[in-house]
């Protein structure tokens, strides 16, 4: 990523998007919707762009590049692999959702409790986690497309639906509830949520526990798909199909 | 009178463009869809917003939704043009060919205004069927004339940054990065008149600004838009673009003579 495209996804983007659904909101005078919630929402909701588009399109880049050959055979460490293409995006999706929160906070006057530090610092690591396994498990299944981008569009944006960004979970149809459930964007959203409002520790501890389980599954999903598709892409040679 | 040698030439790359923008359309068309999927959620999240707030607001988020959807198209097709050819390494063969640039470009901003309105019409019928009765449209003609006409105006600013883009390697990073600050600029899914005040000029600078003022104006009963009406929208919409359309000509000349003079392209 260059440093251009790390500054405006950090600092740039996240306030033109939560400008936009607050003038939305405000128009649409939604008791369901007011503008902090939809503006907090769509604060955590930015670090879409650093964990899912930009994870998701390395493979892409890799592919343009001609290296995704070179990596499928060297015998690095898989692992290291894996979770070197994850600490970058990591630490950008930490710096968005934090600057977006504080936007949030300056801007839009959202509520914020000195004591609701440390609960939505880990929040917002746990998201930040979790979404980058997710935008992983992704890359792995770009492997096999010849472009990620129209996948990277509809997760970019999904989330903005189905997770509860903008309005509460609750008010969709059940079955895209239950879509939006699978998210980890849903559970860290709600997480942050939870953290902002100085909720207990009661209420915040399973919501944790949902983001990291969602982490975990999807680092695990992600690293057993790279890995099927690697064996397949050695075993027949056909990478360079896609 | 018979056309010069110029005006066959110009005519020719025109069409050689424009026939080139079609064939790759054609081969790959699923670009369409990165330029639809944002509008279609957009367009939904609006509409759930808007539940409740009368039936006249399920068209600010199909307006809204159909204004991104175009404006994606010519952003990323019209805005991308120049940036496309700095990638493949074809936009200083293209500049110093004897046709003027602006005939090339001219050929892809045409398909991507066509292609535009159909993502468009797409985009307008997902979230008219996720609203699930007859859309209120009040005289459908006016609507489908003035929609078109949002793209004209879209395409104008498309073609603007076209020819800026020449000067610049950060196209991309400029496309990203303002597309969320157009939509607000322009209150692609609002009114402009709940932007903060000072902010209105900047607005109306834009071409769309107008144009989907007058749109809204004419599609919603009670509309409380821009504080001259319909008609003054109108005109405004037209001058502007007119003014878009008379710039980008001026700067795309200007631009090519400057880099052909200077012959530092290859800086940028």
């Amino acid at each position: 990523m260059r440093i251009d495209f790390i500054l405006g996804t950090i600092f740039v983007i996240p306030l033109t998007q939560m400008i936009f659904f607050a003038f939305v909101a405000q128009l649409a005078d939604n008791p369901t919707s007011s503008i902090a919630y939809v503006v907090v929402g769509n604060a955590v909701a930015t670090v879409t762009y650093s964990s899912i588009f930009s994870v998701c399109q390395t493979t892409d880049n890799e592919k343009q590049a001609g290296t995704m050959e070179h990596i499928l055979v060297s015998p690095a460490n898989r692992m290291a692999l894996y979770f070197g293409r994850g600490l970058v995006p990591i630490l950008i999706s930490l710096a968005t959702v934090s600057v977006a929160l504080t936007y949030a906070v300056v801007l839009f006057h959202v509520a914020f409790a000195p004591s609701a530090v440390v609960p939505l610092a880990i929040s917002i690591v746990l998201t930040a986690f979790a979404m980058v396994g997710f935008g992983l498990l992704l890359g792995g299944v770009a492997l096999y497309l010849r472009t990620s981008i129209i996948l990277g569009n509809i997760f970019l944006f999904l989330g903005l639906l189905l997770s509860g960004a903008n309005f509460p979970v609750s008010s969709l149809p059940l079955p895209l509830q239950w879509i939006g459930r699978f998210l980890p964007l849903t559970w860290g959203i709600a997480a942050v949520r939870a953290g902002l409002s100085g909720a207990p520790l009661s209420q915040l501890l399973p919501l944790w526990g949902l983001v990291g389980l969602c982490a975990l599954v999807a680092f695990g999903l992600a690293i057993g798909l790279w890995d099927t598709f690697e064996r397949r892409a050695l075993a027949t040679g056909s990478i360079a199909r896609y | 009178m018979r056309p010069t040698l110029a005006s066959r030439n110009r005519s020719r790359s025109l069409f050689a463009s424009l026939r080139l923008a079609i064939l790759s359309f054609v081969a790959d068309p699923q670009w369409l869809v990165p330029s639809m999927i944002a509008p279609v959620i957009f367009g939904l999240v609006s509409f759930e917003l808007f539940k409740g707030s009368g039936p006249w607001f399920v068209l600010y988020a199909i307006l809204g939704a159909g204004m991104m959807s175009m404006w994606g198209q010519t952003l990323y097709g019209s805005g991308w043009a120049t940036g496309q050819d700095r990638e493949l390494g074809t936009l200083e063969p293209t500049l110093s060919a004897p046709t003027p640039y602006l005939y090339v470009v001219l050929g892809r901003v045409i398909w991507n205004t066509v292609s535009g309105l159909l993502g468009g019409a797409i985009v307008f019928v997902v979230v008219a069927l996720s609203y699930g009765r007859p859309v209120p449209l009040q005289d459908p003609l006016s609507f489908v004339l003035l929609f078109a006409f949002v793209m004209v105006s879209l395409a104008s600013v498309g073609i603007v940054f076209s020819a800026a883009y020449v000067y610049t390697r950060y196209a991309g990073f400029v496309q990203n990065i303002g597309e969320f600050a157009f939509y607000v600029g322009t209150g692609c899914m609002f009114p402009v008149v709940l932007l903060p005040f000072w902010s209105n000029p900047i607005s109306l600078v834009f071409p769309p600004t107008w144009a989907l003022d007058a749109l809204r104006y004419a599609a919603i009963p009670g509309y409380q838009g821009l504080p001259w009406g319909f008609g003054w929208d109108l005109v405004g919409a037209v001058a502007t673009t007119c003014v878009y359309l008379a710039i980008a000509g001026t700067v795309f000349v200007r631009v090519e003579r400057h880099v052909l003079e200077v012959g530092n392209l290859s800086d940028y």
